[in-house]
Parts: structure tokens; sequence; C-alpha cells
């Protein structure tokens, strides 16, 4: 039953700005005095240190980080020579790689919701995989399976053609892309799950081919494709893994790490950081307006309480086999060989040096579990991303609704670009900014001392998480039915009891994988830790990336093995709970 | 939104919601106070941001001998730079503990190091040279750039000067560090330039290198992974991390050719630092290059940063680093190659990293 009244809704309901008929869904409390709430907690947590930072690129006197009042200097810097090919190079990298994301998730999006290919039924936990493992795991993976001496190597494989294309742009789009199929993935699915097989039919009925129906679908759930892009495209050009890793390795240079470099080498030049950062939330905002030009003037609203359910499409041999070794593809590239890689190169000796296989050894996992220091960074890291990623979920509940109001006013056009432009700017210029704000000599003297305390920490990272969060939460926010939510009101449920009865339960599975999300994603993140951690309290991260810069490689990489399985883990106990403890009907809901 | 009557219940369910808001924010405030708290006891707390491999093991032994609490911000050189340089208006650190010379120069022309400060302790020769005029740091150890590294079941005759990696022998086979990533990879750079002559001779020695198929990597681990996997024969890296490997793996060979580039590991003191505050951070230093420090220092990290030498007269290295003076070495001048790091780096960047 569940999933008939899940069929009932907006098949644009994913997206922010489309219109259609939404639930209101009042946070409780949240009506009144909430929106200014929530203004204050953005204004503290992305705006104030944004701003600052940003401030550093026209006037650096200001923080006196240089002589000047007011300049475009570093405009000027940052528009030329490596700096202006890093920025070509990453807005070249993010749109291919949001098209090719796009694609390949709408591709695997259709073989789930619409196709009878077997295995459909773990392809959301395998996308959850993708999304929770760090991006620059993946690179790395990569890199150790293809390099001279590598895990291929190793196998008596010396795949020369395969090395050069995976350690150059096509190998850093590529790991981008692979990246950003989850986005795509849920987005287009949460629209095909609403889009019944009317429209489809029809063209059938008029006469049109397979793919002349396709041609029909597609526009229908344009909202969704452009809204996955535009993600895509952000995370990609704002991706700090993938860019110190195989990007910068491959000598290919991309704008984070131009922007990286600016930052960690002497001389620093926050100002050119800055403006480089002005260049990539311009970009973000770019990719909003074009998706907002594509879909204005059309109304995407098709489908109402009437929808029919959708059939499957049954595979034939064929298409069977296409479509497994589609999918079988994806996740090995996605999943499978940078597990593979990183898994490999932790059992290597010394600096990875293995003169066959009989070098390879268990001892640095042993190091892993004996070595002192370890364990207080996994217990802070860990306490630190449940704290951030129950607050994250609370305040991206809050935003997301805010998002799919049902009239788009300025001010949520507003939030939503904000939202973008803090997508596409990578965290250690969230970080950098934290320090000018919350290290003002006048809060000092006004008695704030937020600076250098786990607090501000805590609101790096979830400063860091929600931008993304929030927008991932859309999509399921805006497919609670309004008839719903307008039923348990007509039956005199208050609004903690609607939201408790009603919204709750269909929100249940995506509440926890965003948890889930923002837990596993603040547990090992790194430019935030390094720049605002307390002195001594190191998290994780920099407990990981220390081992490695000490040249200790085989001992980094088990560690960070150790955590990145410690973490699925914990994902799959919090999943194997939810199964246990929470209602079926809740369960079902959002499948 | 529902009628009139339930009112009275939509106000408590706001009052419920802006409670559990405001809850969670006092729980992550709670949460993360019971650390800020920590360590008020009596003293003022020390502060120290470092690099050094061994530092955790310095700041515990400095807590237990001297009972001042000391805390630890441990990182690499650059990131640790780049907080020092956002906390301009209002440093946070007391003791800044890094290596290479040219960082404390600039942090010195800015007016952030406590000027004149010398422990009463017997440096060697070496040691007096690198103590800059105006005492603004101190040097704690000194590492070379570059050492040589290969593996020697692979290389049975490694090169015997700078001229000698030009050789078609070495064609594609040498990976150095990139300086604008890795810090004493600067000092490197530049310390060719000084015996060559001149930046333009430094500059022209490069470029024949990278003509011999001279590859760059980010750091010293990743030059050293690429010398272990065989993707190059001679591995240009900082003397400790070349030792250090050999001490890994005994195959593993370090080379010193003449002229070596002295790159000191340093102390500075931050003119935050004052009054009691002040004090310790000169006990800090004090402490370090106490005998007990020496030990700390040279036991910390003994397959890395541990394999140091020592700028004391009464302290010997460790048994796997060469005599220093049997090393032809040099020394650069900080404040004449600072400010020329941003130029030359981008020139490497753009021609011989490529």
């Amino acid at each position: 039953m569940v999933r008939r009244e899940h069929q009932g809704l907006t098949a644009t309901e994913a997206v922010a700005g489309a219109p259609g008929r939404r639930a209101r869904l009042a946070l409780p409390g949240l009506a009144g005095a909430g929106r200014p709430l929530l203004g204050i907690a953005l204004g503290l947590l992305l705006v104030l240190p944004m701003a600052f930072f940003l401030a550093v690129a026209v006037s650096p006197r200001l923080f006196a980080q240089g002589p000047q009042w007011f300049t475009l200097s570093n405009f000027a810097q940052a528009l030329s020579g490596q700096t202006l090919q890093g920025l070509v190079d990453s807005l070249v990298v993010g749109v291919v790689a949001a098209a090719v994301a796009v694609a390949a998730g709408s591709a695997l999006a259709w073989l789930v919701q619409r196709t009878t290919l077997p295995g459909r039924r773990i392809v959301p936990i395998l996308v959850w995989a993708v999304l929770l493992s760090p991006s620059y795991l993946s690179a790395l993976g990569w890199e150790r399976l293809v390099e001279p001496d590598g895990v291929l190597a190793q196998m008596g494989l010396h795949a020369l053609a395969l090395r050069h294309l995976v350690m150059g742009p096509i190998g850093v789009t590529l790991v981008l892309a692979t990246r950003g199929v989850p986005f795509a993935f849920l987005t287009v699915s949460a629209a095909l799950l609403g889009l019944g097989s009317e429209f489809e039919e029809a063209a059938r009925v008029h006469g049109a081919s397979r793919w002349g129906a396709l041609r029909v679908a597609l526009p229908i759930v344009a909202p969704a494709l452009w809204s996955a892009a535009a993600i895509v495209f952000a995370e990609s050009i704002s991706d700090f893994g993938v860019a110190s890793t195989l990007a910068a390795d491959a000598h290919f240079p991309v704008a984070t790490y131009t922007l990286f470099t600016a930052i960690d080498s002497t001389p620093i030049e926050f100002g050119i950081a800055a403006a480089v950062a002005w260049l990539l939330v311009a970009a973000g905002g770019l990719a909003i307006v074009a998706q907002q030009r594509a879909l204005r003037g059309r109304s995407y609203a098709v489908l109402g309480g009437r929808t029919r359910l959708a059939g499957r499409h049954r595979l034939g041999p064929g298409g069977m086999a296409l479509g497994l070794a589609f999918v079988v593809g994806l996740f090995l590239a996605a999943l499978g060989i940078p597990v593979l890689g990183a898994v490999s190169a932790s059992l290597l000796k010394d600096f990875g040096a293995a003169y066959g296989l009989h070098a390879w050894t268990l001892s640095n996992y042993r190091r892993v579990f004996t070595d002192d220091g370890l364990l207080g960074p996994i217990l802070l890291s860990a306490r630190m991303a449940a704290i951030t990623a129950t607050l994250a979920v609370v305040i991206g509940l809050a935003l997301a609704r805010l998002l799919v109001r049902r009239s788009a006013s300025t001010l949520t056009r507003v939030l939503d670009l904000a939202l973008i432009g803090a997508v596409a700017v990578p965290t250690v210029v969230l970080a950098a900014g934290y320090i000018f704000a919350y290290n003002l000599p006048i809060l000092a003297r006004l008695g704030v001392s937020l600076y250098g305390t786990l607090t501000l920490l805590g609101m790096g990272y979830l400063a860091g998480v929600l931008p993304t969060l929030s927008r991932m939460l859309i999509g399921p926010v805006a497919q609670v039915q309004a008839s719903m939510v307008d039923a348990a009101r007509v039956h005199g449920a208050g609004g903690a009891r609607t939201w408790q009865s009603v919204v709750v339960p269909l929100l249940a599975r995506p509440i926890l994988w965003a948890w889930l999300f923002a837990w596993v994603g603040t547990l090992l993140e790194l430019p935030i830790s390094q720049l605002l951690y307390p002195p001594g309290e190191e998290p994780l991260s920099v407990a990981i990336t220390k081992h490695l810069a000490n040249y200790d490689f085989g001992g980094g990489t088990a560690m960070m093995v150790v955590s990145v399985l410690g973490a699925l883990a914990v994902v799959g106990a919090a999943l194997g709970l939810f199964r246990l403890l929470v209602p079926a009907g809740w369960r079902r809901a959002g499948s | 939104m529902g009628a009139g009557p339930m009112a009275g219940r939509r106000a408590r369910g706001r009052w419920a919601g802006l409670t559990a808001l405001a809850a969670a924010l006092a729980l992550m405030g709670a949460a993360c106070s019971q650390a800020n708290a920590s360590g008020s006891s009596g003293k003022v707390p020390l502060v120290v941001y470092s690099a050094q491999g061994y530092d955790s093991a310095m700041v515990t032994a400095f807590q237990k001998a001297t009972g001042i609490p000391t805390k630890l911000v441990d990182d690499s050189t650059g990131p640790l730079l780049a907080r020092v340089q956002a906390e301009k208006d209002n440093p946070q650190w007391d003791i800044l503990w890094v290596d290479g010379a040219t960082a404390f120069a600039a942090l010195d022309q800015e007016g952030l190091l406590h000027r004149g400060f010398e422990p009463s302790v017997a440096f060697t020769s070496v040691g007096q040279q690198l103590i800059p005029s105006d005492k603004s740091y101190i040097p704690t150890g000194v590492t070379t750039m570059a050492a040589v590294v290969y593996d020697s079941s692979k290389v049975s005759s490694p090169p015997t000067s700078w001229q000698d990696l030009l050789s078609p022998q070495w064609s594609k086979g040498i990976g150095m560090n990139d300086p604008s990533v890795s810090g004493p990879t600067y000092g490197f750079v530049a310390g060719m330039m000084q015996q060559f002559g001149g930046a333009a001779q430094g500059e022209a020695f490069f470029e024949k290198l990278k003509a011999n198929g001279l590859q760059v990597f980010q750091t010293n681990g990743d030059t050293l992974h690429a010398l272990t996997t065989g993707q190059i024969k001679l591995a240009l890296v900082q003397s400790s991390a070349g030792i250090g490997a050999g001490l890994q793996a005994s195959s593993i060979k370090s080379v010193f050719l003449p002229t070596q580039t002295l790159m000191p590991g340093c102390i500075g003191i931050s003119t935050g630092a004052k009054g009691a505050v002040l004090k310790e951070a000169e006990r800090f230093a004090e402490f370090v290059l106490s005998g007990a420090g020496q030990k700390v220092q040279q036991g910390g990290d003994p397959q890395g940063d541990s394999l140091y030498w020592p700028v004391l007269s009464s302290v010997a290295p460790l048994p796997a680093l060469p005599d220093l003076s049997a090393l032809q070495t040099q020394i650069i001048d900080p404040t004449l190659w600072g400010p020329r790091e941003a130029g030359i780096n981008q020139w490497f960047d753009a021609n011989i990293r490529g």
C-alpha cells in the first residue's frame, strides 16, 4: 500500500523551485520563531566565515594579510598562469563529470525502478556505499592499482595504456563522475517513482517506438536531471580528495589544488586563494542559473493522486546481460577497484615496496590496533561526527522544507544559490574563513572564546556537510504527500503529532541515510580538521595524514582502511537496528 | 494549518521544537566544553605548533619534567604555517617548531617572532652559524637537502656529483619533490642555485635535469614510494627520509653529493607569548636542547625525523648517520632566499614540474 501511495507524488518534487502541490511540513515549533533562528544559525555557520574569507580577496589589509585596503590584483593573479589553467580544467571536468554521472545515474535509476533486472534491490545499498566512501580513497585505490609495481603489475598485468588513461584528465573526470552517480541516481529515482506509466503508454499507443516513448518521458524528469547535474558539477569542482591525489600526481592542475597550494606553501597567499574561491562560487551559481533558465516557464506538475502504478519492463536475455554488465562494471569502478587497490596497498611492507607477494603483511593492521595514539583520535572523531550528524539532520530538514515551499520566493532562491555556492567551495576555504571570523581580537575582548575549541571545530564540520545534506533531503521532504499531512490535521492532530505520525515515518529512512552520510563524512574530514582542531585534540584524519607524511605508507593506509571498514560496520549496524526496531511500514516508505 | 481549538497544542508543539533545537545546540556545547575546560591547572597552558615526528614524545616529556601543561597541534608544515598566517591578528600559538629557516625569517619580518632569546648551551659551529643575528629563532638540529637515495640491489654505481645526474645512465630515472608542496625542497632548489653561482645557473641545471627525464612528485614519501615501486632509480629527498628508508629496507642506500644544503629544524617563540607563558616557552626551548630533551628527540621518531645531526657539541648523532663534518655542506641565507621563494617555485612549477 505504501508503495502505491508513493506513486501519487509529483515527479517534479525532487527539485526545488518547480511548481507542484506539496505538503506543508512545518517543523513543530519552527513556524514562527524558527525562520529567524535558522537564519542566525546559517549566518554564523556559513555566511559569516565565507564572507570573511572572500573579503580577503579584495581587502587583504582588513585581516592583516597584505598592505592594500582594496585591490583587484588577486583576481588578476587568479586569472593568469597555472591558476587560470586550474579553473578552466575544473570547469571542463565538472561539466563532463556531471554529464557522465547524470547519464549513468539515470540509466541505473531506470534499471532499478522500471525493469526486472536481477539484484536490483541491492543497488541502492551499493549506491550509498559509494556516497559514504571518501573520494581520496577512490583516487588512491586507482593509483595503487595501475602504478608500476602496483597491484595489476604484481598480478603480472602491465597495463600501460590503462595507467596513462587513469593518471590524467580522463581518470580524474571518471573518478569524479563515478562519485557523482549516487546524487544522480537518488534524484532521478525519486522522479521515476513519482512518474506513472501513462505518459509512456500514451506515446506507445500513438505509435511511438520505445525510443520515442523515452523522448516523451525524459523531458518530464528534466528537473531531476538538471538538479542532479548541478549538484554533481558543484561537488566535482570543489572536490579535494581527487584533486590532491590523482590530479596532483598526474600534474593536471585543478582549481581546488591551486587554491590549496596558495594556502599551504610559503608564501601563504590567502588573497589569491580567496579570489579562486570567488570564481568557484560564481561557477556554482552559474550552474543553478542554468538549471533555472532551462526549466523556466514550464510546468512539470504532471502528476496527482490518480497517477497509475508504473509497471516494470521485462528485460529479455540480451537486455538483462547488458544491464547486468553495466551495473557490475559501474560498481567495480566506483567501489570494487578502489577498495581492492587500497586494501592491497595497506598490506605492502615499507614504502609499498613489495618484492613479490611474500612481502605482503598484516603487521600494519596489527600496529593500528596497538598504536596508543590512534584510539583517542578515533573516539574523538566518532563523537564529533555523531554530534555533527545529528545537528545537520535537524537543520538540514528545516532547510529542505524551506527549499520545497510551494511559492518560490526570493528568499528560497537566495537560499538555493547560497547552498549550491557553499557546495562549490572547497572546505579548506570554509576552515580558513572560520579562523578569520572567530579569531578576531574583538571577540576575545567581548568574552567570546570560541576559537581553538571543539565547539568551533564542530560548527566547521556542520557547515561542511550542511549544504550537500540539505539538498539531499529536498527530494524525500518534497515527496511527503500534502494530503497525508492535511488528513492528519483534519483528524485533529497537532503539529508535533502530525510530524510524529506522518512525517517522521515517511522520512525515517532518508533521515537515517542522511545522518550516516554526515557521520561518515565528518569522521574522516581533513581540511577543516587540520585548520581548526584545538591543541591537544587530534582528529582521526590528522593522525592518519601524519603517519602518511612520516613515510609510514603501509601503516597510514592500514589506518585508513580500518577507519573506513569501521565506519561501514557502524553503517551496517545502524541499518540492522533500523530493520529490527522500526515498524515495517516506516521501513517500506520511501524505498 | 489546523483550526482554532488546536492553538494550545500548536503552541506546545512550537515550544517543543524550539526546546529541541536549543537542546541540540546545548548538547554540542556541553559535549565540546568538557575538553575545552581540561588543562586548567594553575599554570598557564603552553601551546606548541609542530611538524616534527618526535614532537608528541617531547611534549609529554616536557610536561612530565616541568609540570607545565602543554598542548600540541601536530601537523605538516604547510597547514601549520597557514594556521599561523591566518591567526596573525591574534596568535594562538606560543611555540612553532618546523624545518627550514626561510619560513622563520619571513615570520620574523612580519614581527611574529619574539627576539633576543638564546638558550645558554654549547652549540656546535654549525649550530652557531644557524642562529640569526636578532636571535628570533633557535636551531634544534639539522638535516641536509638532498640525499640521493637508491636501491643497491638495482643500482651498483650511484652518482658521485650533481653533474653525473645529467648522464644518459639516469635518463627518466630521477625523481624529486615539488618545492611548492614540500618546504625543504625549496631549500634544495635555492641551495643548488647558490652553489652553481646564481639563479640563472641553477635554473639551467634543473632544465638539463628535466631534459634528462626528471620526474617530480609531491613530497618525500611520494618520491620514495616511486623509488621502491621502480618508477625511478634515484630519489632526491631529505636526508632523514633517505636514511630512514634505509633502516626499513636494507637495500636502500643514500649518498650525499657535494655540496649539501643544511636544513635546520628551528623553534620560534610567538610575540603573543607574554609574561609567564613567555618564560614557559623559553623553558621548552631549553628543555629541547638539554641532555634529557635530546634523548627524547633522538628516540621519538627513530626511522624518520630523529635521524638529524644535533647542533650541540655534547650530543652525538644516531649511529645510522654519517659524520657531518665529512660532508661538504653549505648554509643558505634565509633573508636572501626567503623572499625569492614564491618566484622560484612558480618558475619551477611552470618549467620543470610540467
